[in-house]
């Protein structure tokens, strides 16, 4: 498997403090990786810095080998889609006319949108499974139903790369597992996922690999791996720095381990 | 701190399920609203102390049935300029608004809010006052100082309220608002250097907004800039959808979004120049028109473009029509009218926003 996206050593500083130190990690073409770590250790940042639309304060970054910072704007936004927390829009665009945005780096500056951007849009709304919502005004839309046009707008884009920025927040337990369908989904038709996700019960059999990210006292920032061997009572107990027997999920993995054990 | 504007107000949502939001036929508007511009225009140079039937009008056109000399005079000499006048301020007021709007994302932008309007009263008093027989390649100084200031107070507006790579939008409008008010007010300085007392009564008049009857070459200048801008913003319109989602998410979809805020910046002080120079101070029509705009079209700007435009310019004929003939024969200056509309407007769409403010 080539690489896709290389993080080298990658350092940010936001206003003074440091928020991303020692970042180092290679995302495969195709792969299905979940991004874990606690509130505020950089998650969102490593994503943006993923997306090419935060520059490092050290370190590099690379796409299919090639610098981020000499690959001209419209191609990495070919390559890489990333789906944010948070959209708000302060004007009243529909569905489709949210979605159409993701054709943007396919579309020339005079020329209108062609008749591959608009079957490119229908798909990527037929995805999200959003298609029947086209018409609605996206400002007026439940927290799901945003979530997934969100995605429909990242598909747009016809990523090789698709960053999502906690995508199972604001959703039910139903819509969360109609989300990791769809990842699935995505992941078989050869599209590399980055997901950070909060709620870690999902990360165990969805995901192909982990990189979690630590917090400052730690020496070791990062670490990616195996749901299995990331996901240890032991290591998320530090990470977290949360006490082992508080937490059902700390309390479910130790027994998990223990059986395993036997 | 966000700001999050629910919708632009509409008198009706959409109910659940694949509505359609009614939008009209864009090439039906702007038929309709070329044809309202051409009777607009007609009404308007009928319309004053000595009344001229369009008929009248009409038949010196095409029916050789001249005009008396009186009527003449009235029409070509007097109203013609000032209709055609109020129709360029009107338009370039429109699209300027309609610029600020979508590149700050935020519906109460324009002209005047953002601070372009006041760097531009203030170059254009300077030229008043200063350089008032001084012009280049056709522009007189006025104009051109104009379109110094409007751009240079947009460049000082913008670098106030950015930080960290980051438009603070409700720090941008405030700023906007300081500056747009010291500027304009500090215009009535300049009184004290004009000894004659002409320029006094030009800046005095100018700056409540009035229309004058501007001399041909500067009223074909005004037109041929505004000409100028909107093609120049034709390729822009597309970007400013992108930008609604934000400069950073517009910036991961291929934009260039330095680049494109600097045109979009420029084009619209280009644009409040020219209404500057050629009408004075007018509060709100910036403001007002791109809304009437998006309640017909829906909020996509490549649509929006020529409605704004079309618009703009009926509406000002008509606020220009009405402030020469509601008090006849005196006569208000249209800057004073628009306050008096545009107010309240601007408050009704302030109050819509504040239940999405969020802190």
């Amino acid at each position: 498997m080539s690489s896709l996206l290389r993080l080298d050593d990658v350092h940010f500083d936001y206003q003074g403090h440091r928020v991303l130190r020692q970042a180092t990690f290679d995302l495969e073409e195709g792969s299905c990786t979940a991004l874990i770590g606690t509130n505020g250790v950089g998650k969102t940042t490593l994503l943006r810095i993923a997306a090419g639309a935060l520059r490092p304060a050290t370190g590099q970054v690379r796409m299919r080998e090639r610098p981020m910072e000499t690959i001209p704007l419209r191609e990495i936004a070919r390559t890489i889609a990333l789906v944010p927390q948070q959209l708000e829009l302060p004007f009243a665009f529909t569905v489709q006319q949210v979605v159409e945005q993701g054709r943007t780096p396919y579309i020339g500056m005079l020329r209108g949108p062609g008749r591959s951007d608009r079957l490119a849009v229908d798909r990527a709304l037929d995805l999200a499974d959003v298609s029947s919502l086209r018409h609605r005004i996206f400002n007026e839309l439940s927290g799901g139903e945003r979530q997934r046009v969100k995605i429909a707008l990242g598909l747009a884009q016809q990523p090789q790369l698709l960053l999502l920025d906690e995508p199972t927040q604001n959703l039910d337990i139903g819509r969360q597992v109609e989300l990791i369908d769809l990842l699935h989904f995505l992941r078989d038709e050869g599209i590399a996922i980055l997901a950070s996700m909060h709620d870690l019960h999902l990360v165990d059999k969805n995901f192909s690999t982990v990189l979690l990210l630590s917090p400052k006292e730690t020496n070791q920032p990062l670490i990616s791996g195996s749901p299995e061997q990331i996901l240890k009572p032991s290591i998320l107990e530090r990470a977290f720095q949360c006490p082992p027997d508080r937490h059902p999920l700390l309390i479910e993995r130790a027994e998990l381990y223990r059986k395993e054990a036997r | 701190m966000a700001i999050e504007i629910a919708t632009v107000p509409t008198t009706h949502a959409p109910a659940a399920g694949a509505t359609r939001r009614r939008s009209l036929a864009p090439l039906a508007v702007n038929l309709l609203l070329i044809a309202g511009l051409g009777l607009m225009t007609l009404a308007s140079l009928g319309t004053g102390a000595v009344h001229i039937s369009p008929r009248a009008i009409f038949a010196a056109m095409f029916w050789h049935q001249p005009l008396s000399e009186t009527e003449r005079l009235i029409l070509f000499h007097l109203r013609l300029p000032r209709v055609l006048a109020s129709g360029v301020v009107g338009s370039a007021l429109a699209l300027s608004g309609l610029l600020f709007q979508g590149l700050f994302r935020n519906p109460i932008a324009d002209p005047y809010v953002i601070g372009s309007s006041g760097g531009a009263t203030l170059g254009a008093s300077l030229g008043i006052t200063f350089f008032s027989q001084w012009s280049a390649f056709g522009f007189s100084a006025t104009a051109l100082l104009a379109f110094v200031g409007s751009a240079a107070t947009m460049a000082l507006v913008y670098g106030l309220a950015r930080s960290a790579g980051k438009t603070n939008v409700v720090t941008l409008l405030l700023a906007g608002f300081a500056i747009s008010t010291i500027f304009t007010n500090s215009s009535y300085f300049f009184e004290l250097f004009d000894k004659t007392g002409t320029g006094n009564r030009v800046l005095a008049s100018w700056l409540h907004g009035v229309i004058g009857i501007p001399a041909w070459p500067e009223l074909a200048a005004g037109t041929t800039l505004l000409g100028l801008a909107t093609v120049a913003a034709l390729p822009l319109m597309r970007t400013l959808n992108t930008l609604v989602l934000g400069d950073e998410y517009a910036q991961q979809l291929g934009i260039r979004v330095e680049v494109a805020r600097v045109a979009i910046i420029l084009i619209g002080s280009l644009l409040t120049a020219v209404a500057v120079s050629l009408g004075g101070v007018i509060f709100f029509a910036g403001l007002i028109v791109p809304h009437i705009a998006r309640l017909m079209m829906g909020p996509d700007h490549v649509r929006l473009l020529p409605v704004t435009a079309l618009t703009g310019a009926i509406f000002l004929m008509l606020a220009d029509t009405l402030a020469r003939t509601i008090f006849a024969p005196s006569e208000i200056p249209v800057g004073v009218l628009m306050a008096f509309v545009g107010g309240p407007f601007f408050l009704y769409l302030l109050r819509n926003m504040k239940r999405s403010y969020s802190v």
